[in-house]
């Protein structure tokens, strides 16, 4: 197959530089969750619930800073060839500890003493860009619940093909494609998340880290006018309620 | 999931206004009456077929069907026995472990339901070939004690929206082995419920209070109630399995007939009017997102 064509079209259609159809809600469970966010990245689809700040079950709590757990679900039907993966799979492990040290880092975990952010991240669909798409998720999450955030971490992830840089890889780039994901900090250049399972040459480093942040921009812009989106009819509503009272 | 915590006295009036002869349920609603749900279905592009189920209360349920050829053991002789394994069920509840009491109770009576309604000579797509179905259930969250209502809706949803692939090589593989091929266009695709006279069961949980039988109990009815039946209902009839379960902690006292014959008659009432409304989200294919 021809992932990328000399008229410069990749398998589903996009130029190098274009992300997939990145589509977003904030605020999906209302009634379960504290906070709930729902996503898709092209076919990747993914649900993420999270509970908290509350008092820890078990007896260890921290009394300096919150804690944070992160819980990754595979549904066994998301893959294309359905494979059902134990919640202790080793790669499902690796996952949720990245994400986990990641939000560590942007949560401002000091003002959380002795409580614990449950985070339940349900895949339902992977297309690519699985850890990308579930930070993401988790953001969005975070803001839902109205968790104090340093700012927001919008991941996407790139891969090199020959000399020409691809932004957003979906499954079939991700398997023949040496490529990274990176998490940005907000509209900064800083990275809070690097990750590459593939080799990548060094000297197309500096320039697939360019074009990775810039798609990162992108989508922090699409989760910031979700949010906004919410906050806006969400101060209708209260307005309604509170005029309907007098 | 929720605990509900009622007083002695809100226990007592709860279970007062649920026993009268003309029974008041919190919510004002019938006794015949569901909560209010949310449903889309076949939003997964990856799956035959899927469903999602949200009542009112939050409890939220994900199914998906999922269809592999695999090919037949020819020499075995019980092919009854052999078509019923072309169904597998997984069940995953949200909280509990998969090799629990409840979660392989549940699998179970929806299996055990599945396979007499699923029109197993359709999945049949040659001699040596047939598909194998995978429906996998997902509860994101849910309320009640026994959360078989809303799986089995779910259920339901997903294989009414099921599609297979149209076969387009040859049926008959008795004499020389070929795999078989399919044609490319979805369009063509075959629902598995097309144009059968069989309809996927559905299986309700009702409550019952003295002589009164409460359908869709919410956590509040359920903690007061005295014993719980579990209805299947499929083609317009009520059909095995019907058991009772226990929906409250507190001492069930027995079930006796006439309870049993009003829990039939209401879900053989119902019946028809919940296939029609979720057959109307099914065939609406407008929707295509979850959220």
């Amino acid at each position: 197959m021809e992932l990328y064509s000399p008229e410069g079209l990749r398998v589903d259609g996009r130029r190098w530089n274009e992300l997939r159809r990145f589509y977003c809600r904030i605020n999906t469970h209302p009634i379960v969750a504290d906070g709930s966010a729902y996503v898709e990245a092209g076919n990747t689809k993914i649900v993420c619930l999270l509970n908290g700040p509350h008092e820890p079950t078990r007896s260890q709590m921290n009394t300096q800073k919150g804690s944070l757990d992160i819980k990754l679900h595979v549904s066994p039907f998301s893959t294309t060839e359905r494979r059902k993966v134990t919640r202790n799979d080793r790669r499902i492990q690796e996952l949720s500890t990245i994400l986990k040290n990641t939000f560590e880092q942007v949560v401002i975990l000091k003002n959380y003493p002795r409580t614990i952010i449950e985070v339940n991240v349900r895949v339902l669909a992977q297309d690519g860009g699985l850890l990308a798409a579930c930070c993401n998720a988790i953001t969005l999450a975070l803001v839902d619940a109205g968790i104090a955030l340093y700012d927001y971490i919008s991941a996407v992830s790139a891969g090199v093909f020959d000399n020409q840089i691809l932004l957003d890889l979906n499954r079939l780039e991700e398997q023949d494609l040496s490529s990274v994901t990176i998490g940005v900090v907000g509209k900064t250049k800083k990275l809070s998340l690097v990750l590459s399972e593939t080799r990548l040459p060094q000297d197309r480093l500096a320039k697939v880290f360019e074009v990775a942040v810039n798609g990162c921009h992108q989508l922090k812009d699409q989760m910031d006018a979700q949010v906004a989106k919410k906050g806006r009819e969400k101060a209708i509503t209260e307005e309604l309620k509170t005029n309907w009272v007098q | 999931m929720f605990k509900i915590t009622l007083s002695p006295a809100e226990r007592s009036y709860l279970h007062e206004s649920l026993s009268c002869l003309s029974p008041i349920r919190p919510d004002a609603r019938l006794n015949k009456q569901f909560r209010p749900l949310e449903a889309t279905c076949s939003f997964l592009p990856g799956s035959n077929g899927s469903a999602r189920i949200r009542m009112a209360d939050g409890a939220e349920c994900l199914a998906s069907v999922k269809a592999k050829v695999v090919s037949l053991q020819l020499n075995n002789a019980n092919s009854a026995q052999h078509l019923k394994n072309l169904i597998e069920v997984d069940l995953d509840i949200n909280g509990i472990r998969d090799d629990s009491n409840l979660s392989s109770t549940i699998a179970s009576s929806l299996k055990g339901s599945l396979v007499k309604h699923i029109p197993l000579e359709k999945l049949r797509l040659t001699h040596r070939y047939a598909f194998k179905l995978f429906i996998d259930i997902v509860v994101l969250s849910h309320s009640s004690v026994y959360p078989l209502t809303l799986l089995s809706l779910a259920t339901y949803m997903a294989l009414k929206s099921t599609k297979l692939p149209l076969l387009t090589s040859t049926v008959n593989d008795r004499d020389i082995e070929e795999q078989p091929m399919f044609s490319d266009d979805w369009e063509s695709s075959l629902a598995l419920f097309g144009d059968s006279s069989l309809s996927p069961p559905l299986l309700f949980v009702v409550a019952v209070v003295k002589d009164n039988i409460f359908i869709d109990p919410s956590p509040e009815e359920e903690s007061v109630s005295e014993n719980g039946i579990c209805l299947t209902y499929a083609n317009g009839k009520i059909i095995s399995p019907l058991q009772t379960i226990s929906l409250s902690p507190k001492d069930n006292t027995g079930i006796n007939s006439a309870q049993i014959l009003k829990a039939h008659a209401l879900v053989k009432e119902i019946g028809p009017l919940v296939v029609k409304s979720l057959d109307e989200i099914v065939s609406d294919d407008s929707i295509k997102t979850i959220f």
